[in-house]
């Protein structure tokens, strides 16, 4: 099975409890799910819609055409119409019809604009039966479902509408073929503390699955499959699971999509749960987690607490990233332990405040005045967002510097199903420290690796301060220390080359010898990973050179890979192909196509399928293909 | 033996300068209260005041212009054990960093923020700071200053400070019991400190704010503490260490204008939400094992996410 599905609604309307739903019931069922959101930068109203895929296998990426459309408003009609194609299926609200255009005012202008132009020109009146007609015109079955009728039928009083989003996702499980047991355990998990609200919400299910089997709705029943313990994660969430494993103990932020959903969970699990037997006498320890006053403050109360011994982190996006930029300098100079996690978005400035974007790797690699060594580092599913979150603090406490970690919105959002997180994948690395009262140099200049050994507020003497220092930590102008400190410094970055294992730098899939070699970061890894298979089932042998670590930067393996290489693809969300750039910087290769997006939504497999083939067709150097799906 | 607080570094302040008062008031504080090296930890930002930690014989960071206060909260709150204590300039805290200090009041994380006003940002070479007065000409200033002044015992008070005093740096007697007082203090405390800087503010000196001092500890009736006892009283207190703030030109009064004891202070507040949080805090957690695994059982922890 390979299921597209999309469910929209008013920002605000439940959308999201819709998908977790159909999440969870998906995986009772056995199934693995990948299900993205979309939302405006709006509390109420506007239109928000999720887009999941459900496999046997483990989805990788989003695809379009969508299967199954449930539409919880008019508004989804009109901004999906062109999303569903012959076969597909349309539900929404038979009350819907009355709807002209000019009623829907949540939609953004120029968008109306264009749905206007499409309708006008196949001469359609400007209203949901013309959309209905464009989409039956193109083959697609729409029903019209009485949404009051069906809820009315399964509750008594209340408010009907407040059961919509349930009633969608029964009629699209129903649909999809969902026996309905597996919807119900949805249903209880979704609301696992409020019994009245999961037994009027699982009675709207079962009416909804009656409604489907009267109406010859339902779908030819599905298989299941015996489940295993999985963890249904954000990339927000495996963050800050990734974090507290690590060894994280205090974080800072201050509010910013799509960031700060990582400190409210970690916010709600401040109580962390010890391993049996690991624990001396405790079984409860706590994370410190303060909403600061603003970005400097973020990252300087981070740094704070840092200088105690304590793994310290704060999250942020683009606007609070570039507060934090003489912070970073200064943890850069004064060897701060520190980890950024760096959520993107669509800049500049508040951009696209909901939406994907891959346009701050230059800016992480720059941030900052003056030269000084850092670590950066991009997570490219939800897993790794876990995994490299334990790496960031390894990093920062082993080498003693800032740390950033990428992520793109596209995996902060989205939700997927784990199989499990690995505690041993990832062993904690200490610093280099001094004991408790020991006099020591903290800038010790004596040292092979760069690395000086630490000490810490509460139990050493020391001093620090973002002016050149001496080997004591007291300011210096001397051109000779200044000199030597300097190259103490970067001297660390070379160790870190030399010591991270080259698969957390750079990784390559696919074929050893390809026709096409796509390069990537971030969230792209998924789509193109399907990608990959799709054009091997044409004949055609693909691979993908897939970046990790921007710095220190893998340039020796980047360089004999990619002039290894017959046809290379650059594939990244923004607009000045930044990857390329960085490639062109460190090994001298210029990248000569891409396939680009910046209107901020996801990258889906088909997009990325057939601008690859354009290009492997022209057979023509400088090809930028510049993606669009997504409403 | 006690530890010596102060420290074998060259001092380059100008002669003359107020900074040394407060230096040595704070070494004598420390030492009166017999506390280890180890014990207190100095955060400044930037400006000839935040060279402070410096010049002193205990773990110090000279952070980022306007930055202290959060480096210090960070601090504080990793490792609510330590006294931490903030040498750092009114243009640093007033100006650059009024937003910390406005939103540390708000917290009451209990660091003492020792305010050097010298109503100049010295280190730059003498542009009014926000404590100078409107119209002033110092011989540092091209015209006169056309800025408003911002009057940091009130802005203390406003900010929610819990303690909130001033001193004047060549009274350190006075000086070194405020800074004793407010290290003993729970929450957080401010203490603008009157700094005359010769060099470039020859308008305040030192002869000019000897003329004017006066401590309020000598009226015999003043008694600005609130405690449990007295809690009712809070609310006039308050106003009457405001209405003191206000008086500045031909008297101006030092001394304690304000302290409330009655304030949970923010460590305090955390500890009823983070786990074992006053006495394991983030500084004392063991995170990994002897094999290095992490100690956290993230299925326990993160349970809610589990599909079983
Ligand atoms: C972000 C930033 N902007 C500007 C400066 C330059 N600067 C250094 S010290 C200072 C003013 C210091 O004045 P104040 O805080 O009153 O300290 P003082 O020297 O008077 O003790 C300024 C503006 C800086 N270091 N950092
Ligand atoms: S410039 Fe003023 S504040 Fe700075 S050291 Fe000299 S006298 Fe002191
Ligand atoms: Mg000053």
């Amino acid at each position: 099975m390979d299921l597209s599905l999309t469910i929209g609604g008013p920002q605000g309307g439940g959308i999201d409890t819709s998908s977790n739903m159909i999440n969870r019931a998906f995986a009772e069922a056995g199934y693995n799910v990948f299900a993205v959101r979309e939302y405006h930068s709006n509390i109420k109203g506007r239109h928000s819609y999720n887009h999941i895929r459900v496999k046997e296998e483990r989805p990788r990426s989003l695809r379009y055409p969508v299967d199954i459309l449930v539409a919880l408003d008019a508004d989804t009609l009109y901004e999906h119409m062109d999303d569903v194609v012959a076969g597909s299926k349309v539900i929404y609200d038979k009350s819907f019809e009355s709807g002209d255009l000019s009623q829907a005012r949540l939609i953004m202008r120029d968008t109306a604009k264009r749905i206007k132009e499409r309708l006008q020109g196949e001469n359609l009146p400007l209203n949901v039966n013309g959309v209905i007609q464009h989409m039956k015109n193109n083959g697609v079955i729409t029903i019209a479902v009485p949404f009051d009728a069906v809820v009315n039928s399964a509750i008594s009083g209340g408010t009907p509408t407040r059961y919509f989003n349930t009633l969608g996702s029964a009629i699209t499980l129903s649909i999809a073929g969902l026996p309905v047991n597996f919807t119900s355990e949805a249903i209880k998990q979704v609301f696992a503390s409020k019994p009245k609200v999961v037994e009027d919400n699982v009675k709207v299910v079962e009416a909804a699955y009656k409604y489907c089997e009267e109406n010859k709705l339902s779908g030819v029943p599905l298989k299941s499959f015996p489940k295993k313990q999985r963890l249904l994660l954000t990339g927000n969430d495996a963050a800050a699971i990734g974090k507290v494993m690590g060894g994280l103990r205090f974080q800072t932020y201050y509010p910013i999509t799509p960031a700060s959903d990582e400190s409210t969970v970690l916010e709600e699990h401040e109580t962390l749960s010890l391993i049996e037997n690991e624990k001396s006498s405790l079984e409860k320890a706590g994370v410190v987690v303060i909403q600061t006053e603003d970005e400097i403050s973020a990252i300087t109360m981070a740094m704070g607490a840092a200088l105690t011994g304590t793994r310290s982190a704060t999250a942020t996006s683009g606007p609070g990233f570039s507060l934090m930029a003489e912070g970073i300098s200064f943890a850069g100079m004064d060897e701060v332990p520190i980890v950024i996690t760096l959520y993107q978005r669509g800049g500049p400035s508040t951009g696209l405040p909901t939406r994907n974007g891959q346009s701050d790797l230059l800016f992480a690699l720059n941030t900052g005045h003056g030269e000084f060594p850092r670590i950066v580092l991009s997570s490219g599913d939800i897993e790794e967002c876990a995994y490299d979150a334990m790496k960031a603090l390894n990093y920062a406490q082993r080498y003693q510097l800032p740390v950033i970690h990428l992520i793109d919105k596209n995996l902060a959002t989205t939700s997927d199903l784990i199989p499990e997180i690995d505690k041993s994948r990832v062993k904690l690395i200490p610093a280099v420290s001094v004991s408790d009262k020991e006099e020591f140099l903290r800038y010790n200049l004596n040292t092979e690796t760069g690395i000086s050994k630490v000490g810490y507020f509460g139990k050493n003497i020391f001093w620090m301060t973002g002016d050149e220092h001496d080997e004591l930590g007291h300011v210096t102008e001397d051109p000779e220390v200044r000199d030597r400190q300097m190259q103490k410094r970067f001297q660390k970055l070379e160790t870190a080359a030399h010591e991270i294992p080259l698969e957390d730098r750079v990784q390559v899939f696919g074929e050893k010898e390809a026709d096409i070699t796509f390069v990537t970061w971030g969230s792209q890894k998924g789509p193109i990973l399907d990608v990959i298979d799709d054009l091997k089932k044409e004949g055609i042998k693909a691979n993908m050179l897939y970046l990790k670590m921007f710095e220190p930067f893998p340039s020796e393996f980047v360089k004999s890979f990619l002039s290894r290489s017959k046809l290379v693809v650059d594939v990244e969300s923004n607009i000045l192909a930044q990857a390329s750039r960085v490639i062109r910087l460190e090994t001298g290769i210029e990248i000569e196509n891409a396939i680009l997006k910046y209107s901020g939504r996801h990258m889906t497999e088909d997009e990325i399928l057939s601008a690859a083939k354009k290009i492997i067709n022209k057979k023509e150097k400088f090809i930028v293909e510049v993606l669009t799906n997504g409403a | 033996m006690a530890h010596n607080f102060k420290n074998d570094v060259v001092i380059d302040w100008c002669p003359g300068c107020g900074d040394f008062g407060i230096l040595t008031s704070i070494t004598q504080a420390l030492t009166e209260m017999n506390l280890g090296g180890e014990d207190v930890v100095a955060v400044s930002g930037i400006g000839c005041s935040g060279k402070t930690p410096h010049y002193l014989n205990i773990a110090g960071v000279h952070t980022l212009h306007g930055r202290a206060i959060p480096f210090a909260t960070g601090v504080k709150l990793a490792n609510p054990n330590l006294k931490v204590i903030l040498p750092s300039g009114d243009g640093d805290l007033l100006s650059i960093g009024a937003g910390h200090f406005v939103a540390e009041g708000r917290r009451n994380t209990g660091l003492t923020i020792i305010l050097f006003d010298n109503a100049v940002y010295g280190l730059t070479k003498g542009q009014a700071a926000p404590t100078m007065q409107l119209g002033e000409k110092t011989k540092s200033l091209a015209r006169e200053n056309i800025f408003g002044k911002v009057n940091p015992i009130a802005l203390a008070l406003s900010s929610g400070y819990s303690f909130v005093a001033r001193g004047f740096s060549f009274d350190m007697k006075q000086l070194k019991g405020l800074i004793k007082m407010a290290l003993n203090h729970k929450g957080s405390a401010v203490i603008d400190v009157l700094q005359p800087c010769p060099t470039y503010n020859d308008v305040n000196t030192m002869d000019w704010y000897r003329e004017r001092v006066y401590r309020l500890e000598d009226e015999p009736s003043w008694d600005p503490v609130v405690t449990k006892d007295n809690a009712d009283s809070a609310a006039m207190k308050f106003q009457q260490a405001y209405q003191k703030a206000l008086e500045w030109g031909e008297k101006i009064p030092t001394g304690l204008f304000y302290q409330n004891k009655t304030i949970p202070s923010f460590t305090e507040r955390l500890s009823q939400f983070v786990p074992n949080y006053l006495t394991n805090p983030p500084a004392s957690q063991v995170v990994f094992n002897k094999d290095h695994y992490t100690v956290v059982d993230p299925e326990k922890t993160f349970s809610d996410k589990i599909i079983a």
